[in-house]
């Protein structure tokens, strides 16, 4: 839904990092992006092209892992993480009293530098 | 050369949001982050809330809207402390735009804030703004399909409040649904029945909160 200003704060941190650690080039950024953390990947890669113009990330790839929705259920006390957008319901047991504690990150992992 | 960072892409908004809260925490302000659709009913509830409560509870508000004062005049016509934040053209409040908002409203004073967010049934419920609730406005007209099709803000809410309940006679929706849906996608969710336009239900939310604040 915000993928320029959410591209333009992971170039402004890759860039920070960098000059930080006295490297003077981005290669390449590597993003984990939770299933449900409502990034459309297309759309955050088409920003970031046009941004890092003009910057020292302007070679630089985006590489995006995405993070499954993960939880735990109050009923069988499992942890379970799933492919799937929904869940209206624990996929081991069928509980519906569960909560949800994984799929929304939008973290930067690791950048790549030289 | 690889260098490991492991940074939240957001840390920016959360950190405000961060400071927010913990003045909000030192002043002993309850606030409420209040989320809903365009035209769902979030500033009648405000104003039902506050001419109930105004006389027990000092209450302030942070007006959100894209653009105009329509809200922050609404409320201010109820004498409570009022700010009017206009986004112009986002579609959502964030930590930054309450922080700047709170140097006009007199902290020491209030015990209870609400934040009403911009309309919006999608964006709102992604940026935490330093509120130690979010609540969200569901109204009859906009249909029981809606928790299935917005998860978000259901699943962030800790209240629900279903306005407009007087038009229920003159549409299809099934309320049933709507609770089912709300609560399979969070089961913590309170949820209250309301109509602003009657004031049917109004003294459960009202007392909920009061007793919120007691705790």
């Amino acid at each position: 839904m915000h993928e320029v200003s959410i591209a333009q704060s992971i170039l402004d941190i890759a860039i920070t990092e960098c000059r930080k650690a006295e490297y003077k080039r981005i290669n390449s950024i590597s993003l984990r992006i939770g299933k449900v953390s409502g990034i459309k990947v297309q759309s955050l890669l088409f920003a970031f092209d046009i941004i890092k113009i003009d910057t020292i990330a302007h070679g630089a790839s985006l590489l995006c892992e995405e993070g499954p929705v993960a939880g735990h259920c109050h009923e069988c006390h499992n942890n379970f993480a799933v492919a799937s957008e929904l869940i209206l319901a624990c996929p081991e047991c069928g509980g519906t009293r569960f909560s949800i504690n994984g799929g929304r990150e939008l973290d930067i992992v690791e950048i790549d530098v030289d | 050369m690889k260098v490991k960072v492991v940074r939240r892409i957001l840390e920016a908004n959360e950190k405000i949001a961060e400071e927010n809260r913990r003045l909000f925490k030192e002043k002993g302000i309850f606030t409420i982050n209040l989320m809903s659709g365009p035209g769902a009913g979030k500033t009648s509830l405000l104003v039902r809330t506050i001419e109930a409560l105004k006389d027990k509870v000092s209450i302030g508000v942070v007006e959100g809207d894209i653009t105009g004062t329509d809200d922050a005049e609404r409320i201010n016509a109820l004498d409570v402390p009022v700010v009017q934040i206009n986004t112009e053209g986002a579609c959502h409040l964030d930590a930054n735009m309450i922080r700047e908002a709170l140097d006009e409203i007199p902290l020491n004073d209030i015990r209870l804030l609400f934040i009403e967010n911009v309309g919006n049934l999608v964006c709102p419920a992604e940026f935490n703004v330093g509120e130690d609730m979010k609540a969200m406005v569901l109204s009859i007209s906009e249909g029981d399909d809606k928790p299935l099709k917005y998860p978000l803000m259901f699943q962030e809410s800790g209240a629900l409040i279903i306005n407009k309940t007087d038009l229920l006679p003159h549409t299809d929706v099934d309320m049933e649904k709507i609770r089912r849906n709300a609560l399979s996608l969070n089961s913590g969710l309170k949820i209250f029945k309301i109509s602003c336009r009657t004031g049917a239900g109004l003294p459960d939310w009202t007392n909920y909160l009061t007793t919120l604040l007691a705790t």
